[in-house]
């Protein structure tokens, strides 16, 4: 069984940052009865031959075996066992999209966990790369664009302590608007 | 809560600067290129960034660039001070973490771990 989702979105962002993604949107919603989580990116994508082997839960392209493979089989292993599914589309060129759907009240579904913990530091500190963060339900959408946060900024660097607290909070108040409070 | 907040924080930093004559006490860099991330940069950069809340040094800016050329000695951490820079490497957490206590708040630069001191122009 997979740990908290927060800590796979996070896997998911890795990847795209890897493949040198310049912009990387992240949704996570409660839709009907599922909880729906899809990251998207405009990297350099992948073949079908690379999308099957990203399956591989051995195969890597990260030059530092440090974590090897197993994150997106892990998630494609739980979305079968609790009657969800995952779905990756990508292009290359073109970029990938990972699209992860769970009945949100299977009893083993994994529990959301620190999204705001766990993204902010990890968008604040990647230069050159713009994120969009949507959650929503099925009445509410809330977004976060860091295009949107740098204009409110100034020169002000992403990284000032000030700015990290108050993006973590933000993102925070943003699951609470939408019921996504994180159940971890 | 809303995003326009960040405004505030903004006037704040640069009211801050002001009362300095413009330039904060301290700038520490962080290289966050591909070596440096894959060595660790981020978890080193959110240690700074948690010891330099912590420590409310409303003086210390903190930032990060790109290679610095150092792949072996990654995450690299430069700190800049009047007249100077001193270079840091292979900077994990606890290291990270070092720097600010030692370096930066008590003014005792970390001897043995320190790669490179440049003077910088004022």
């Amino acid at each position: 069984m997979i740990e908290d989702l927060s800590m796979h979105v996070a896997d998911l962002v890795e990847n795209a940052l890897r493949a040198g993604a310049k912009h990387i949107r992240i949704a996570l919603g409660r839709k009907g009865g599922a909880l729906i989580l899809e990251v998207t990116d405009d990297g350099q994508g992948m073949d079908l031959l690379e999308a099957e082997r990203a399956m591989d839960p051995f195969y890597t392209t990260k030059d530092r075996p440090v974590k090897v493979g197993l994150g997106l089989p892990l998630l494609r292993q739980t979305a079968e066992e609790l009657r969800g599914r995952l779905d990756i589309s990508s292009q290359p060129g073109r970029g990938t999209r990972v699209r992860l759907e769970l009945p949100w009240d299977h009893p083993d579904r994994p529990p959301i966990g620190d999204l705001a913990g766990t993204l902010i530091p990890l968008i604040i500190t990647s230069q050159g790369v713009e994120f969009t963060l949507v959650l929503a339900d099925d009445q509410r959408t809330w977004e976060l664009d860091t295009r949107e946060v740098r204009d409110h900024l100034g020169g002000l660097p992403l990284t000032h302590p000030e700015v990290l607290s108050f993006l973590e909070r933000y993102v925070r108040e943003g699951m609470e608007h939408v019921g996504l409070k994180e159940d971890g | 809560m809303k995003l326009e907040d960040l405004r505030r924080i903004r006037e704040r930093a640069q009211d801050r600067l002001r009362l300095r004559g413009g330039e904060a006490r301290i700038k520490i860099v962080v290289g966050m290129g591909t070596s440096g991330i894959a060595a660790g940069a981020r978890k080193t950069l959110r240690a700074i960034l948690d010891e330099v809340t912590r420590r409310n040094l409303s003086d210390v800016i903190v930032t990060q660039t790109g290679e610095k050329g150092l792949a072996a000695r990654e995450p690299i951490v430069e700190v800049y001070e009047e007249g100077k820079v001193t270079v840091y490497g292979e900077v994990d957490e606890a290291l990270a973490r070092r720097i600010v206590a030692e370096h930066v708040v008590n003014g005792r630069p970390l001897s043995e771990h320190i790669l490179e001191v440049r003077e910088v122009k004022a």
